[in-house]
């Protein structure tokens, strides 16, 4: 909580003049840990009333590795923000902001972000944006999106087919049947997401390496082996986002 | 003599057989603009370095050892996450075009 009113003082003081390292508050290996507890900048970011047009200019920060188009990098460094429920991109910023995500190659810029009304704003601008015809599917490695002659591995199918069975076992509960996830319960939509952002999250949740991570999830991931995630990883990317897709472009192939 | 003037000329209006990389497309393409700026003199936070103008060999050295954990200092986090996204001969090709930058 200090941390965080330091953050803010300084925050309103113009971060030029000091560097604010990441707070650090307690989460999910807390035994007094609420997940999603209301209050702070992510509820009054959430109760007003995002301004798409200021969020525009917010947004020019997050583009730089989220891309103007919000389509984030196929090989998963940064995910796809594009199609993601506005309540979903203002917790996690504000966790981050926090303290509560650790992130330290976002952190800074969901740090430059001044208030909570910017936070709304700039979810505001992404829900505008139509969702890319494409982003990373199974086995994209670092580069491969770069690689105009990749090819899917040949066992894709069978992960896609293993994954489904795994995801309508216990996923499909909370993030829906097509993964669609739930905006207002804060569940995040996975479909269509990039392939290794999947994977690499869902690890980190199952180690409890995601601090803000619900404990609900923690619970059902525990048991699930590298092997599992992988194969459920690959059928969460196969699917389609729902929402709006961008149109694809005349002349070019989808 | 005359001959190899002549293979220099020749040299100097062919392009090579292979591609040399694009530093200044690489710098913007693999996220370092981000955080040092589109010019490399701009950095995000001012404990970030500016990059512009900086020694091609010691830009590489640095970006080779956070990227292997040999310097983990400072703000070294933040970068590591995005270093898998170049190889060695791209970071070579960076770090020469930083060292031009003004």
């Amino acid at each position: 909580m200090k941390a965080s009113l330091l953050l803010i003082s300084l925050l309103t003081a113009g971060i030029a003049f000091a560097a604010p390292p990441a707070p650090k508050s307690e989460g999910i290996e807390g035994k007094d840990y609420k997940w999603n507890a209301q209050g702070g900048e992510k509820s009054e970011a959430l109760n007003k009333k995002g301004d798409a047009k200021a969020g525009e200019e917010g947004y020019e920060t997050c583009g730089a590795c989220h891309l103007p188009s919000g389509a984030g990098r196929p090989d998963g460094t940064f995910p796809q923000l594009a199609g993601q429920h506005t309540t979903v991109l203002i917790k996690q910023m504000a966790d981050i902001r926090a303290g509560l995500r650790d992130n330290p190659t976002m952190y800074p810029f969901a740090a430059t972000l001044t208030d909570a009304q910017e936070l709304a704003n700039v979810a505001a601008y992404i829900e505008k944006l139509c969702i890319p015809l494409d982003h990373g599917h199974y086995d994209s490695k670092p580069g491969d999106n770069m690689d105009k002659n990749w090819k899917a591995p040949a066992d894709t199918d069978k992960r896609i087919a293993d994954g489904k069975a795994l995801y309508e076992k216990e996923c499909l509960e909370c993030h829906g049947k097509n993964g669609e996830g739930n905006k207002e319960k804060f569940y995040p939509v996975i479909a269509g997401q990039h392939y290794k952002y999947l994977l690499r999250q869902m690890t980190e949740i199952r180690n409890g390496h995601r601090r803000n991570a619900n404990p609900d999830m923690v619970k059902i991931i525990k048991k699930y082996t590298d092997d599992q995630l992988i194969s459920i990883s690959a059928y969460q990317a196969s699917l389609v986002m729902p929402g709006n897709m961008c149109k694809p472009k005349a002349g070019k192939k989808k | 003599m005359k001959f190899v003037m002549t293979l220099l000329a020749a040299g100097l209006i062919t392009t090579p057989a292979f591609a040399a990389l694009d530093g200044a497309k690489l710098y913007a393409e693999k996220t370092c603009n981000a955080c040092h700026g589109p010019k490399g003199d701009k950095p995000l936070m001012p404990n970030y370095p500016k990059v512009a103008g900086q020694n091609a060999a010691y830009s590489e050295q640095q970006i080779k050892d956070i990227k292997s954990g040999a310097r983990n200092n400072g703000q070294t986090a933040a970068m590591k996450g995005v270093l898998h996204l170049v190889n060695d001969e791209e970071i070579k090709a960076i770090s020469e075009y930083l060292s031009k930058l003004k």
